[in-house]
């Protein structure tokens, strides 16, 4: 009798496995709301076709520091501030058809930081931590050596086949992600001449600004706009936004005047107003850097002395100056600052700048053809940010943890807890007890999550896998888990970059 | 464990007529406490141009929470007011990437330092207007004078 029950279900599981899909309607689920929802994205996806043609652009967008918790808690956050459910919304890029996991440790490190991590995507090797554009056989910090290191990247690749090229970030356009596109150094630091060491100096090792400007390949970048102006000027230079600052180079090379020099269809700027009077129709090369060190926090933008242009007025000047090439166009767009907020522990302004880079991809969206442009959505790392607790649907994000029933969630020492929590950083106190938050507003732009060990100075990476999200050409060949490396390898792949 | 900041002759002379003055133009203890709560996000309409509030509050008690920078060394009877900590002091390094928004903390006596990753709330005289502090050279643009800290 026992073998009764067993034939019944082996009966009703075959039953089941030749289900038409019209069956589904007679499900007792069948009406339910998200049951619904589920038929009508299955139907989505049984209609998502992989374009094969040849990428004539690619865009990379690097959310830095942008780990999945970060996108998770950036989507509601973005839901809730146009005062719509948050969970179930989703950020632009959110959308696109293909995912996969991207394993971001690099040749040295289980946890990486954001100059081998870039390297990887452009490139196709990983590499050292604290390396820029240079392989595994080189030694962090030692010029000696480096240059038979050095490897190709997409840019290169792309100015050498005649296509045209940008960099876009928020943060100093000399930073380690920025950087990845066209310097070579075993020091990621060496942002400018006074941060390069004798030994460098003696063996021939230029800093990252002066590669920028140098840069051998075609005729240079179209666009670069970003932050970190003061690596440009001279120490005997005022900045032009701030009179009382100085320039930070001590070779005297005005490397801004030098890159003016270089072209006579370029156009400088360095605030607002200037940047918004560029046409693209007008110009062959836009050269921006909008703050002596980073540019501003989105959250923070508004205020700006002079004003700074947002990651997606960036981003659409960028791709209007570049298709302007027939032969196509390399592009990267770094929101360079989602990774500073949580290193200050400061999760507001991460989520403000994450919603900042889901903009920007959403504005490229709107102006390119999926079925000759890849578009690749990334992370280079991760962050040690996370969403705890049990909060209540529509529970504010940057707020308290409460639960269904609408009591606070509390920890065994009886005081409240924020959904989110830092594993590290500045929010954590030096061996005293962590605050009662019961009056405090964890929703101020400035609040800093607690966190568990503290680190003053900085919260640090996570090694946990982020995502990769991409549509157009090639794109489904993004799926399953990957090497980050691999970015680059679908890239040249898809744009045939090599052979153009 | 906390340390105690001295103050040299010179300085508590001058501290004594300013507190002398304070407490005479200044309400005391309880007054103070009720201060009313200025944030950093209220003084810039932008950086480096003053908000209407930030202007009209001028002169007035007030009190603001944030984060004491490290001090330049256990003399100086300031500190400086951050939205965000900051890790490393503002004097020692030659190219401290200073936030814009920073305010400068003039006490009425010698304070405590507090771990810059640790809350404090300060209650004093907002001052605005740029003002270069004759003994380091620091500019300011935002004070809060004859101020008490407390950490949070």
């Amino acid at each position: 009798m026992k073998l009764l029950p067993t034939l019944l279900l082996a009966g009703s599981a075959l039953a089941t496995a030749t289900l038409p899909l019209a069956a589904q309607d007679a499900l007792p689920q069948a009406q339910d709301s998200y049951f619904q929802a589920g038929q009508a994205a299955l139907a989505e996806k049984l209609a998502d076709q992989p374009r094969t043609g040849r990428a004539k652009n690619v865009i990379l967008f690097i959310g830095d520091g942008m780990s999945i918790p970060t996108i998770t808690a950036g989507r509601i956050f973005e839901g809730q501030s146009r005062g719509v459910d948050g969970e179930s919304n989703s950020l632009s890029f959110e959308r696109l058809p293909y995912a996969a996991l991207s394993k971001t440790y690099t040749h040295d490190a289980q946890v990486a930081d954001s100059a081998p991590t870039a390297s990887a995507m452009t490139s196709g090797v990983k590499t050292l931590n604290g390396v820029i554009g240079v392989d595994q056989t080189v030694k962090h910090d030692t010029c000696a050596g480096a240059a038979d290191a050095a490897v190709e990247t997409i840019f290169e690749q792309a100015e050498a086949a005649g296509l045209s090229t940008g960099i876009v970030s928020t943060a100093r356009i000399t930073h380690a992600t920025p950087a990845a596109a066209y310097a070579h150094t075993p020091n990621r630091d060496w942002e400018n001449d006074k941060t390069l060491t004798d030994e460098a100096k003696a063996n021939g090792c230029k800093d990252i600004a002066a590669q920028l400007v140098e840069w051998p390949a075609g005729d240079g970048f179209e666009v670069i706009l970003g932050g970190g102006r003061a690596n440009f000027l001279p120490a005997e230079m005022a900045d032009p936004e701030v009179a009382d600052k100085k320039g930070s180079r001590t070779d005297k090379r005005d490397l801004v005047a030098e890159w003016q020099k270089k072209y006579n269809d370029g156009v400088y700027v360095w605030n607002a107003a200037e940047f918004a009077n560029v046409d693209p129709a007008k110009v062959g090369h836009m050269f921006g850097l909008f703050e002596r060190s980073h540019m501003q926090y989105e959250a923070d933008r508004q205020k700006d002395k002079a004003g700074e242009p947002s990651l997606a007025e960036m981003t659409a000047k960028a791709i209007d100056v570049l298709s302007k090439n027939d032969e196509g166009y390399v592009l990267m767009v770094e929101g360079g600052r989602i990774d500073h907020a949580h290193h200050a522990g400061n999760a507001a302004r991460a989520l403000v700048d994450t919603v900042a880079l889901s903009e920007a991809v959403k504005t490229a969206l709107d102006k390119v053809n999926l079925d000759d442009t890849l578009v690749v959505v990334t992370a280079d790392h991760a962050h040690t940010m996370t969403i705890n607790g049990y909060p209540k649907r529509n529970n504010p994000i940057l707020g308290l943890a409460v639960e269904i029933d609408g009591s606070l969630s509390k920890g065994d020492d009886g005081k409240p807890y924020t959904t989110l929590q830092y594993a590290n950083g500045p929010g954590a106190k030096k061996d005293e007890p962590r605050a009662d938050l019961s009056n405090v507003d964890t929703t101020d732009i400035d609040y800093l999550q607690q966190a568990l060990v503290p680190i003053g100075e900085s919260e640090t990476h996570a090694g946990d896998d982020v995502a990769i999200f991409a549509a157009g050409p090639w794109a489904h060949l993004f799926h399953g888990v990957v090497e980050q490396n691999f970015i680059y390898h679908v890239m040249a792949k898809a744009s045939d970059i090599t052979a153009r | 464990m906390a340390t105690r900041l001295d103050l040299d002759h010179r300085r508590t002379d001058r501290r004594t007529v300013l507190g002398l003055l304070a407490a005479a133009l200044w309400p005391a203890g309880a007054a103070r406490a009720e201060a009313p709560r200025l944030k950093f996000a209220d003084l810039y309409a932008r950086y480096g141009e003053l908000s209407p509030r930030a202007l009209e509050t001028t002169g007035q008690a007030v009190s603001m929470r944030g984060y004491m920078a490290p001090p330049l060394k256990p003399e100086v009877a300031f500190f400086v007011l951050t939205a965000l900590p900051m890790s490393v002091c503002p004097f020692c390094e030659t190219e401290a990437q200073w936030p814009e928004d920073i305010v400068v903390v003039y006490t009425d006596g010698p304070f405590d330092i507090v771990r810059y990753t640790d809350l404090v709330v300060v209650t004093g005289r907002l001052e605005t207007g740029k003002k270069v502090d004759a003994d380091t050279g620091f500019l300011s643009l935002v004070r809060i004078v004859d101020a008490t800290v407390e950490k949070l």
